[in-house]
């Protein structure tokens, strides 16, 4: 009897106990991911260093303080912003394969630097003398993106059905990555190899100012998601029925495309397209906590997506050497065995 | 009659593409009461879902109204329509990993706060509409887990626990085995009697139909919608607007649907109950006429015919087959 009593008690705290589990694998990432690097600093002397104030030497108050927390809190905020789009596009598309680019988003914000990085070589001009501030390419990947969003919004507008939003995203990206390519092959060595380096994604660089606007733009992303929990989880059964009971998907539709709009257009102005997370994230949480409830589901999916970019960030550092892979590389180079792994274990289609 | 639930009054409603408008109901009119069970039946096409979706309030009607208790439904926003009205849909995808608790839960959705938390009138909702469908014993299980007709009973209680005056289904029994439709059917009815909602159910499994439901509505094409007590409309023989053609018909006696074409004519004797299914086998062989009569007899079961005696109905039919009739 009281062996079913802690059955039950467990069954019922379990998402709890789990979303805590993970709380504390976040801390853990984010100290393992702030020690290791070129240098390698201790945990410890880095929490002493936070805390009180005193450096064992001023360079590492530097390299911690400047460089490699601003680094780990953009690996959070861009697997908290992705991993949540991916969600939201996941469940209003019915759709397992939906994540944050599929509305063009990433291709515009591309597009946008693209011009910005291109066509200057393209057209025969120097247009920055070669160096090209980061506020420079932050501000053209939220344009583009901001640019193909609305165009997007426009058709969605118009056509009242999710599934041809869907394609008519598709068919955007593709035409934005064309002229993408069309600048590329125009363009110089020099402003190619810097473009193609921006479009393998790199989580550092970004100094405090541009961590505390992608704080910020994430936080009012995410204020629709909050808005509208429960119309996620009406959308769970599909358009017709969310409509009878009292849900508006065209209003969700907006709220989606201004929250996803946000959270994946910034993030991929500021740190490139980061491929991967916003699709696997969201299977990884339904299958670890085995709920569809977006309750539970999107503080999961913030969660695991920060620990997975922090991770996948450590190891993209080469620990020991001065050297770093390009994050888009890791991303999908770590999270794809996990998630076929993980698909092999259980019957994937039926837990979406 | 005061009472009525829905009432549709001259009711138009077709699509536009383009320039073309194509109507396809046209001045229909129905009253749904509480309390009552009323199936729609009528042939592919001819405009059940649109009719359905008018009185969803999904569709604008071209011309005509639907009254939903006594207010045009036009003027409910979609939150107060949500706790007037529930629906049952043919919509077969849903999340495996959901279990038949959150399902029917989900039908509070329109009552809940902005954050979906259940309250202990919405948990005793729930209660109640899985007792009503008799799934409790299934609260815990995944959908991808339980069989067509646990789903689809889990389906009801969800649009049960959401508590409207109005319970729309679109077809409940499609793909379901003979006793989940028998057991559907009469649980449907079950409901609208106990708790005195006004249920619509579209669907085509006429015999399960006579059996349930307190209102039949036929809708054929280009015909209005015929409404009234399903007995009746056995007995005026309106019920055969369902099949336009001459090739079947609605036999009273037994009711159900029948060929037409029996010209074949048996001389058999016997009771009566026996009597139909000889026949029956005897038609569907092809075996065309006999000269002689058939005799058919209770215990044990024989049949006589010329002299030979036949253990049953199969060894007679290869019987005749092989005389060459």
């Amino acid at each position: 009897m009281s062996c079913i009593f802690i059955n039950n008690s467990m069954k019922k705290n379990r998402p709890i106990i789990l979303l805590s589990v993970a709380l504390i694998l976040l801390v853990l990432s984010f100290l393992l991911n702030v020690s290791l690097g070129s240098v390698s600093i201790s945990p410890g002397e880095i929490l002493n260093g936070i805390f009180t104030g005193e450096w064992a030497k001023a360079s590492r108050e530097q390299i911690i303080l400047n460089y490699r927390v601003p680094k780990a809190l953009v690996a959070i905020l861009a697997g908290i912003g992705l991993s949540i789009s991916g969600l939201q596009m996941q469940t209003f598309f019915r759709n397992p394969l939906a994540g944050p680019f599929v509305l063009g988003i990433s291709s515009g914000a591309g597009l946008g630097v693209a011009i910005l990085m291109l066509s200057g070589s393209a057209f025969g001009l120097v247009a920055f003398g070669g160096a090209i501030n980061p506020w420079a390419i932050a501000i053209a990947g939220t344009l583009g993106a901001s640019l193909v969003l609305v165009s997007v919004s426009l058709v969605a507008w118009r056509v009242r059905d999710s599934m041809t939003l869907l394609i008519v995203g598709l068919m955007f990206g593709s035409a934005v990555s064309s002229v993408i390519s069309v600048l590329s092959y125009f363009s110089g060595a020099e402003a190619l190899k810097l473009f193609t380096i921006w479009s393998m994604g790199s989580l550092g660089g970004l100094v405090w100012d541009q961590v505390w606007v992608l704080i910020l733009v994430i936080m009012i992303g995410i204020i629709p998601v909050i808005a509208s929990v429960k119309s996620y989880n009406g959308m769970l059964l599909g358009e017709s029925y969310a409509k009878s009971m009292g849900i508006n998907p065209d209003r969700l539709r907006w709220l989606m495309i201004l929250s996803t709009g946000l959270l994946a257009g910034c993030i991929t102005a500021f740190c490139g397209p980061i491929a991967f997370v916003g699709i696997a994230v969201p299977h990884v949480a339904r299958m670890i906590w085995r709920t569809s409830d977006h309750r539970l589901l999107f503080p999961a999916t913030a969660i695991l997506g920060a620990i997975l970019l922090l991770l996948c960030d450590a190891v993209a550092q080469l620990p020991g050497s001065a050297q770093t892979l390009p994050i888009n590389a890791v991303t999908s180079l770590v999270g794809a065995p996990i998630v076929i792994s993980l698909v092999l274990k259980k019957n994937f289609s039926k837990e979406f | 009659m005061g009472k009525a639930a829905v009432i549709g009054k001259d009711l138009s409603v077709g699509y536009t593409k383009g320039k073309l408008k194509k109507e396809i109901l046209h001045e229909l009119n129905f009253t749904l009461f509480p309390g009552e069970m009323t199936c729609l039946l009528g042939p592919n096409g001819v405009g059940k879902s649109t009719l359905v979706k008018a009185i969803l309030g999904q569709l604008k009607p071209w011309s005509g109204s639907v009254h939903l208790s006594g207010k045009e439904i036009e003027t409910y926003s979609n939150e107060e329509l949500s706790k007037e009205l529930s629906v049952v849909l043919t919509e077969p995808f849903l999340p495996g990993n959901m279990t038949v608790g959150q399902l029917v839960a989900m039908g509070r959705i329109p009552h809940t706060s902005w954050t979906g938390k259940l309250a202990e009138v919405d948990l005793q909702a729930v209660e109640s509409a899985l007792e009503a469908t008799k799934i409790t014993y299934l609260k815990d299980e995944r959908l991808g887990e339980i069989s067509d007709g646990q789903r689809q009973k889990a389906m009801i209680a969800r649009a049960l626990a959401q508590d409207g005056k109005v319970m729309v289904l679109d077809e409940p029994t499609a793909h379901l085995d003979l006793v989940n439709r028998f057991d559907i059917m009469h649980l449907l009815h079950d409901i609208s009697k106990k708790q005195q909602k006004a249920i619509l159910v579209v669907t085509h499994d006429l015999e399960i139909a006579l059996e349930t439901a307190d209102k039949f509505w036929l809708l054929t094409c280009g015909l209005p919608m015929i409404s009234g007590l399903p007995e009746d409309l056995v007995i005026s023989g309106e019920i055969n607007q369902l099949l336009p053609d001459d090739r079947f018909h609605f036999n009273k006696d037994r009711g159900r649907i029948e060929s037409t074409i029996s010209e074949f004519k048996f001389d058999i004797s016997g009771p009566p109950e026996m009597v139909q299914w000889v026949k029956n086998a005897l038609q569907k062989s092809g075996v065309s006429a006999l000269d002689s009569s058939i005799r058919v007899v209770v215990d044990p079961f024989s049949i006589a015919y010329k002299g030979q005696i036949y253990r049953s109905v199969g060894e007679f039919v290869e019987g005749m087959k092989s005389r060459g009739c």
